[in-house]
């Protein structure tokens, strides 16, 4: 009997690979032209991929023998990466206007990196796991080391490669300790072995590799070493990626692993877990304050912002999942308005460097508006975003009896406001280095008032967000 | 007779090789070899599991495996190809422009 397949569930990553199909066709057909005909067309597919995103909502179900499952954190997360995806569009269109290299690969790469988010969002199954977070990492390697002329993009992109690889070598290696105790790469078979043998020696050291893995994703102390040189050396759209996609990825995972497969273990993790999370925090905090690059600044800020999610995974309730998945949102609008801003000014100033952003605010008001709103909000200034994703993750720390860690982290937005406030000084005090008013076309100014509107009413109306969040999280409790 | 024990055994001294080649290795030649030696380790045991729990879904996965660790080299060769263009020299310690 051929068993009955829904597609509708798998759709999005199915268009995917025919927009994919389509585009390297078209690029064959069409040859090299000025007009950036790929970008245009990626972002047309996109909107049609959001309209199947609603269309789709409330269709839970599984496939592939169970390999494959869409529930509502898969669903939520979907639309977490198109979203993403949609304002890296827009900053890779703007940001290989001032470059001579052929661009057309890289909206290639792009699709590729999405449907490995996508599928990573989906993985009920170690296999498709393994298998899609390779998707997705190998595509940033190649669009990380992808300004072949640039010796930096190069470096970034070797060092990426071969710390990404060692951590799926790690994760590998891991998951076949799990296979072998398990007897199955399923996630529900070892969730009941789990429950059944939660001491078994195999297990643990599977366990203990598969963390690993997951903690270089997101980014977290001790693996967190080549966040710094990548983020500075890969193009910006790439760097937007992965501060966002890439670690929104790393916590999916590690939601469905710690609040899922791992449940039994979690009482004897929570020490573990707060304990990165506060040296993670620390670190990325602490090493952002002496940086000059605004790339490396907001690398070292993204430990951080690890180390803050962290957080809510050591408190391990529902409220700490879905402060994780609610932070995570209002992450996406900051953060991406930030770089967006940063590719901007990037292609005028051909520089990253902080001290050029002297007198941002009288060369452009709306970039300036942007950076300054984008800076309050990752540093958790009410009314923005980010901070009520922090309050809720202090919330979830503290009924857990974390009270210690939710100290610490108070400290550390203290911290982190001295270092993005000399951003802000610059921008706003600073004379300018030159008087040339900085021009936004329409679209990317629309795209600003995105981001800028999701950073301030996510942090003023947090009741539907929140609910949004509770609801993704749900199906996990 | 070999055990299951012997296999892991083996895929632990390999895994293990190819940690600290990746850690100790100047070369990035031999950082991607030892890169290699990870994946491969971790396809021994997988076959080794799925022949003593009698389940053929380690054998599977060692399939998807090999596809993705191709994948990874051919890159990881290609990086190391514009690395020689640019900079004329494929050692890892040379890889220090971005620091602050």
């Amino acid at each position: 009997m051929i068993p009955n397949i829904h597609w509708n569930l798998i759709s999005l990553e199915t268009t995917i690979t025919a927009v994919l199909a389509l585009f390297i066709l078209l690029d064959i057909l069409i040859g090299k032209t000025q007009k950036d005909w790929m970008g245009n067309l990626s972002l047309v597919a996109l909107f049609a991929m959001i309209l199947m995103w609603f269309r789709g909502d409330h269709i839970w179900g599984q496939m592939f023998s169970g390999m494959y499952i869409v529930d509502s954190l898969a669903w939520f997360f979907k639309g977490f990466f198109l979203l993403t995806m949609f304002f890296v569009l827009v900053m890779t269109q703007q940001f290989f206007r001032s470059l001579e290299q052929r661009k057309d690969e890289f909206y290639l790469l792009l699709w590729l990196a999405l449907l490995g988010m996508l599928l990573i969002a989906s993985s009920a199954d170690f296999l498709l796991l393994f298998i899609s977070i390779e998707i997705l990492t190998v595509s940033l390697y190649v669009m990380t080391a992808y300004l072949k002329r640039d010796k930096h993009s190069i470096e970034a992109g070797m060092k990426y490669l071969i710390l990404g690889a060692l951590a799926s070598g790690l994760f590998l290696y891991g998951i076949s300790f799990l296979y072998g105790a398990a007897h199955s790469t399923r996630f529900v078979v070892i969730q009941q072995f789990v429950a059944d043998q939660p001491t078994n020696p195999m297990l643990l050291f599977g366990f203990v590799l598969i963390f690993s893995a997951i903690g270089f994703k997101i980014a977290s102390v001790p693996f967190h070493l080549w966040v710094p040189d990548v983020y500075q050396g890969a193009p910006t759209p790439v760097t937007a990626l992965l501060s966002v996609g890439s670690k929104a990825a790393g916590f999916v995972i590690l939601l469905r692993l710690l609040f899922g497969v791992f449940a039994p273990l979690h009482d004897h993790l929570t020490l573990i877990l707060a304990i990165l999370s506060a040296v993670t925090m620390c670190y990325g905090n602490l090493a952002a304050i002496p940086q000059k690059n605004i790339k490396r600044l907001l690398g070292y800020s993204s430990i951080g912002h690890a180390g803050y999610l962290l957080m809510g995974a050591a408190a391990g309730s529902t409220l700490g999942a879905a402060a994780i998945t609610f932070y995570l949102l209002g992450y996406l609008f900051t953060n991406l308005g930030a770089f967006l801003v940063i590719v901007l000014y990037f292609v005028v100033s051909k520089n990253d460097e902080i001290s050029d952003y002297s007198g941002l605010s009288q060369r452009s008001p709306l970039l300036a508006c942007a950076l300054f709103l984008a800076l309050m909000s990752l540093a958790g200034i009410p009314p923005m975003a980010g901070f009520f994703g922090k309050f809720s993750l202090f919330i979830a720390a503290v009924q857990n009896g974390l009270v210690w860690l939710a100290f610490v982290g108070a400290a550390n937005v203290i911290i982190s406001l001295y270092y993005y406030l000399m951003v802000v000084k610059r921008i706003y005090i600073d004379p300018p280095i030159s008087a040339y008013p900085i021009s936004v076309s329409w679209p990317v100014r629309l795209t600003l008032w995105l981001a800028m509107a999701g950073m301030i009413g996510i942090g003023i109306f947090q009741g539907p967000f929140l609910d949004i969040a509770l609801a993704a999280v749900k199906g996990m409790f | 007779m070999p055990g299951l024990s012997h296999y892991l055994i083996l895929s632990g001294i390999l895994f293990s090789i190819g940690l600290v080649g990746v850690t100790t290795s100047r070369n990035v030649l031999k950082i991607l070899l030892s890169l290699e030696l990870l994946l491969n380790a971790a396809n021994l045991s997988f076959v080794a599991f799925s022949r003593y729990n009698g389940d053929y879904t380690g054998q599977l996965v060692v399939f998807f495996v090999m596809l993705v660790a191709a994948a990874e080299v051919a890159i990881g060769l290609a990086i190391v190809v514009l690395m020689y263009r640019n900079a004329k020299t494929i050692q890892a310690d040379d890889l220090k422009e971005l620091r602050w």
